[in-house]
């Protein structure tokens, strides 16, 4: 066995061990997992208490969906506004410039949610989408 | 970052501050036709700044980018093939009663990601530039709201795509760990170690990477959404899908392997050329079975990069580098060029509002007698597809063989023919389809702008294949400064 | 430069066509007529012109009459390299008197958008006129390529009931077999760097090449196959029957009467000069080969019912002679191939406007519902007789001299092939006088109200007929017009140059 194929044998094992890892975690699943009986009670959500009525997939209007979003999008702006600040120092005014423009299109970014009618709540007072 | 960079930066500069603008604009007054121009415009004045950088070239900016000959050519070709869609666009969305001013903010993210891809020399670049061509991406395809068709598009190209640059991470992250470095060109220096444990990393990485950028250029076997996103996108964004997004990545992967000397590993050529036969092979033959246009088309382009690999591959070949680069760079404009004349021919006829873009065979149907000016453009697209003389297809295929039979790559190039020979065949079908008596009378409209691009993507298609010479005198000096 | 006014002549006269459509149904025919007529023109002066020795490369025995060169893609060396000597000078002749008798045949046949016809024939023309024409191997691959489209878009508009089909087929065999000339061109093009360090495409360039066996052998079978596709010999003639059939009477005259005869040019310009030590290697084969078509194409021709398939299984019989005379490689054999494509592409292409007269005029090529047409069609009868016999080898016609003068040279080179050849001379006989018989002669199978042949058909049929007869009866010009080509390529291959004295 030379040198080369030599050194591969840690990333053989490695390769062995995650194959054999997810196989083992697929089988302990099947061998220690209950058996279910089918019976037609099994599907519902208290299959001893009171039956549910209706469905749990209410839709959830969209604004919801726009405000996390909008939360996720901005709440990364301070992580990169935080890494920029810890390295004020060093960055001195070059970084200054650069975070200014950063921020600079954020904030049109805002403008652009904000006249787009995104942060209106409910469809009828959403007027930014109107075509001229 | 001096005067300098910026000034070389400046095509990038310009086209961020149009996205800028563009918001802005679609924030205050959204207007279909003023965000239409406005895009155009300021995609004319990122054009316009090329002029100004190409006396100083090439500019290192930073470790990340480089701007030179290779990455201006491939930036002129992303705003030029930008400034067709969004006009081919502009007639397609036309009269659509949902909001198509978006369209062109996402479109010029798109472009953006791509100019980034062809001037990077470094992973984290690369990934930006990847990552910001791929989102928007997903956006675009599934943009006009008809059924389910665009949104499964999208979502398969999600879902692919982000297992393609995660294939992709891991493979720079072990190159990093055997090398400690994500520069192109520090990669390079230390691309042959003694280590065989190195070596291992290397080879290893290098795989991944090439899985990765296989699944973005859709080689066989990492070609099954194609078809599928294909078909689903809207006409306009297949043809920006085909075009810049494959030619932003093969120009990254021309740019890695020549800085890195990835050429060097005959485990690589060999993987390359697998890749290249398969992809020659399997797209001929399932293209055969289609009958529909986009699918089609779709199929050919597999087959398309797997000819463009074959000129790739032979520059691993001693003394190869500047021939194969030099086909490459040609095939690689012939095929944007004709592909984006093809799928304009698809938007022209199709339209936003209804429920598919005409993409079926028959509604080719006597399209020679109805229009018989789109007919001919069509047909001149696809001769130029199958490579027969007069068109650019055909002086890139002659490249392509050029330099295969200087690399003596003789099973490759078997493979090329007989992949070329099936492929006539279905490109004829579509033009005896068009030659065939119309059952419809219906009259068809082409729209101003998509037919001025049409007359210039036909012409241009002609000029390449008539007389290349001052195309290829470009290439050969951009050519020689690669290497 | 007269060369390429001859080409840009056509190629512009084709445009024309296509617009004049716009104008007026009738004129596009009035275009192509007319442009191929001026092209016409310039024929008689370059049959005056002499062979000029300064321009002419050495190797090539003087017999260039005009070599005219303009760089294209200077980086690759290639060229828009053209040159005339006896042999194209016959070959373009015989195009463009074709392309006359085409365009003049299909007068009034082309309801459907005449002037993309117009244009495609055309197109054709000069396609084909460039082909003979063109000396850099880049350009003749060009040109090869150009004849196709049009070619294809011919049969596939105007073709008949199954013209999908035999379109495809077609346009199949022909690209992928260009493809693999172009491989092989560039193979070529390629060994010659390597040898020289000099990239070009240039025919004489490349006749020096010193090409190792090895290489020479292979690059030859691209060479090989590809023309033996468009001869078409056995067993590469299939996409034929069904192409010739299926095109409309012009088309079917522009692909038996010249298009044949490209891959036979190539063959004896290109295949056996350049790689002469690999085609004495295969000669035997290639003979062979020559012979099983010219068998087999007249067995299958005398297996037909539909006239036209016939008349297209017997071209595959010709040209099976012409590909033993090529191979035979003496300076017989190849006057006798040259007699045999000319007289081959007049006989052929006049059975071909024969047929399609019958089909205008009976809706029909079934041979077993005509019979007796001499009977409402005498002059047709008559003129069919005539150009029935000239296929069939009657000494007096041009089609007998060249299958003698191929018997004869083959008979030098190896007797069992002659024989079997000869065989074919019978054989014509039967199915040329079978078709007569099934159309023309016994007992009429129906009333019938046909016109026959008017003034138009008959004028163009009679200038076949004096050619044909002219080539029988006096085809000396025709060998003193391309002996110095033919002694000029046999001295390139320099096997045995004793021949030489003979001339």
């Amino acid at each position: 066995m030379n040198e080369a194929s030599s050194s591969l044998i840690p990333l053989v094992i490695y390769f062995i061990s995650v194959i054999g890892l997810v196989a083992l975690v697929m089988c302990l699943s099947w061998v220690v997992g209950g058996r279910i009986k089918r019976r037609p009670a099994t599907g519902e959500p208290f299959e001893s208490g009171i039956v549910s009525v209706g469905t749990a997939q209410v839709p959830i209007t969209v604004e919801f969906y726009m405000i996390a979003m909008f939360f996720v999008i901005f709440d990364l702006e301070t992580v990169f506004i935080f890494a920029w600040a810890v390295a004020f120092e060093e960055l001195g005014w070059p970084g200054y410039a650069a975070m200014v423009v950063f921020v600079v299109i954020l904030v049109l970014a805002l403008i652009y949610e904000w006249k787009s009618g995104a942060l209106d709540w409910g469809i009828k007072t959403r007027t930014g989408l109107e075509r001229k | 970052m001096t005067f300098l960079d910026f000034q070389a930066l400046s095509p990038l500069l310009a086209l961020t501050a149009t996205i800028l603008v563009v918001l802005m604009i679609i924030a205050y007054n959204r207007n279909h036709k003023v965000v239409c121009t406005t895009t155009v415009i300021g995609l004319f004045i990122t054009l316009a700044t090329i002029p100004c950088v190409i006396g100083i070239d090439p500019v290192q900016v930073t470790q990340l980018l480089v701007i030179d000959r290779f990455a201006l050519l491939l930036i002129t070709l992303i705003a030029l093939v930008t400034i067709a869609v969004s006009l081919l666009a502009y007639d397609y969305f036309d009269g659509n009663s949902g909001r198509p001013e978006e369209f062109y903010l996402l479109l010029m993210l798109s472009a953006l990601g791509g100019m980034v891809l062809v001037s990077s020399t470094h992973f984290a670049s690369f990934l930006l530039g990847l990552e910001l061509l791929s989102i928007s991406l997903y956006a675009l395809i599934s943009y006009p709201i008809k059924g389910l068709i665009p949104l499964e598009a999208a979502v398969k190209y999600l879902i692919l795509s982000g297992v393609a640059s995660a294939t992709l991470l891991m493979g720079a992250a072990l190159l990093y760990a055997g090398l400690g470095t994500l520069s192109f060109e520090q990669l390079g220096s230390g691309f042959y170690p003694e280590q065989a444990t190195v070596q291992a990393y290397i080879v290893i990485g290098s795989a991944l990477l090439l899985t990765g950028l296989a699944f973005k250029l859709s080689l066989v076997p990492f070609h099954m959404w194609t078809p599928d996103v294909y078909e689903g996108a809207p006409a306009p964004v297949t043809a920006f899908v085909a075009t810049v997004s494959k030619g932003a990545i093969f120009a990254l992967m021309v740019r890695f392997f020549v800085l890195t000397g990835a050429f060097e590993y005959q485990s690589i050529l060999v993987g390359l050329s697998v890749f290249a036969i398969g992809s020659m092979l399997a797209g001929n033959l399932l293209a055969l079975m289609q009958n529909n246009v986009k699918r089609m088309l779709a199929y050919s382009s597999i087959a398309h990069i797997g000819y463009l690999l074959v000129a790739f591959i032979s520059g691993g070949i001693t003394g190869g580098m500047a021939l194969a680069l030099e086909a490459s760079i040609f095939f690689l404009v012939a095929y944007i060029v004709t592909t984006l004349g093809a799928f304009g021919i698809v938007t022209i006829l199709s339209n936003s509002d209804e429920s598919r873009d005409c993409d079926a065979l028959e509604n080719y149907t006597g399209l020679f007698w109805r229009r018989p000016a789109l007919a001919g453009a069509f047909s001149i697209i696809l001769f130029s597809l199958a490579g027969i003389p007069l068109t650019a297809g055909f002086i890139g295929k002659f490249y392509i063989i050029a330099a295969g039979v200087k690399g003596t790559l003789w099973l490759l190039i078997a493979t090329l023919v007989v992949g070329s020979g099936i492929g006539i065949y279905y490109y004829l079908r579509v033009i005896y389809t068009m030659t065939l008596k119309s059952t419809s009378t219906e009259p068809i409209r082409i729209p101003v702008a998509s037919g001025w691009v049409m007359l210039l993507v036909t012409a241009t298609i002609l000029t390449l294949g008539v007389y290349p010479t001052p195309f290829i005198d470009m290439l050969g000096d951009l050519a020689k400064s690669l290497t | 430069m007269i060369l390429i006014a001859l080409v840009s002549i056509l190629f512009i006269g084709g445009i024309i066509a296509w617009i004049a459509e716009g104008w007026n149904r009738d004129w596009p025919r009035w275009v192509s007529l007319i442009s191929i007529a001026v092209a016409a023109l310039l024929l008689p002066s370059l049959f005056l012109l002499e062979p000029h020795l300064s321009a002419t490369p050495a190797t090539t025995a003087n017999s260039w009459l005009i070599l005219h060169s303009i760089p294209w893609i200077p980086k690759f060396g290639i060229a828009v390299l053209v040159g005339l000597d006896g042999l194209s000078l016959l070959m373009v002749t015989l195009t463009i008197f074709l392309g006359l008798i085409a365009v003049v045949s299909s007068w009034s046949e082309i309801d459907h958008r005449p002037g993309f016809f117009q244009f495609n024939i055309m197109w054709t023309l000069a396609g084909v006129v460039g082909v003979f024409i063109a000396l850099d191997m880049f350009l003749f691959f060009f040109f090869w390529e150009v004849m196709l489209i049009p070619m294809y878009l011919l049969i596939a508009i105007w073709g008949h009931e199954n013209r999908g089909y035999a379109s495809m087929k077609f346009f199949l065999f022909t690209q992928i077999s260009g493809l693999l000339l172009l491989v092989s061109i560039l193979a070529l093009v390629f060994a010659n760097y390597g040898n020289t360090g000099e990239f070009t495409f240039s025919y004489f360039a490349l006749l020096d090449a010193n090409l190792s066996p090895d290489v020479a052998y292979w690059v030859m079978w691209g060479f090989f196959i590809a023309f033996v596709v468009k001869l078409p010999g056995f067993p590469f003639h299939t996409w034929l029957p069904d192409a010739h059939t299926q095109a409309p009477t012009a088309a079917s005259v522009l692909l038996a009467g010249i298009l044949l005869k490209t891959g036979a040019y190539g063959l004896i310009r290109f295949t056996v000069p350049l790689f002469p030590e690999a085609a004495v290697e295969i000669a035997p084969l290639a003979m062979l080969l020559g012979v099983a078509g010219v068998i087999y194409g007249a067995i299958l021709a005398f297996a037909q019912s539909d006239f036209k398939r016939l008349v297209a299984y017997s071209s595959v019989s010709h040209m099976g002679f012409v590909l033993i005379g090529i191979y035979a490689w003496n300076q017989l054999s190849l006057q006798g191939s040259v007699m045999q494509m000319i007289a081959h592409g007049l006989s052929t292409a006049a059975l071909f406007m024969i047929a399609g007269a019958l089909q205008q005029r009976l809706h029909t090529r079934d041979m077993t519902a005509m019979g007796g047409l001499w009977v409402s069609m005498p002059r047709m009868g008559g003129i069919t007789l005539f150009f029935i016999i000239a296929s069939l080898g009657m000494p007096g016609l041009g089609n007998f001299v060249g299958e003698f003068l191929i018997l004869m040279g083959t008979f030098k080179v190896n007797i069992p092939i002659t024989v079997f050849a000869a065989l074919g001379l019978i054989t014509a006989a039967v199915y040329a006088l079978y078709a007569m018989q099934q159309t023309f002669q016994g007992a009429p199978t129906q009333e019938l109200d046909v016109e026959d042949f008017g003034a138009r058909e008959i004028s163009v049929m009679v200038l076949m007929m004096v050619g044909l007869v002219f080539l029988g009866l006096y085809p000396q010009p025709v060998f003193d017009i391309v002996d110095p080509v033919l002694a000029g390529l046999y001295q390139l291959t320099q096997s045995t140059p004793s021949w030489l004295g003979s001339l």
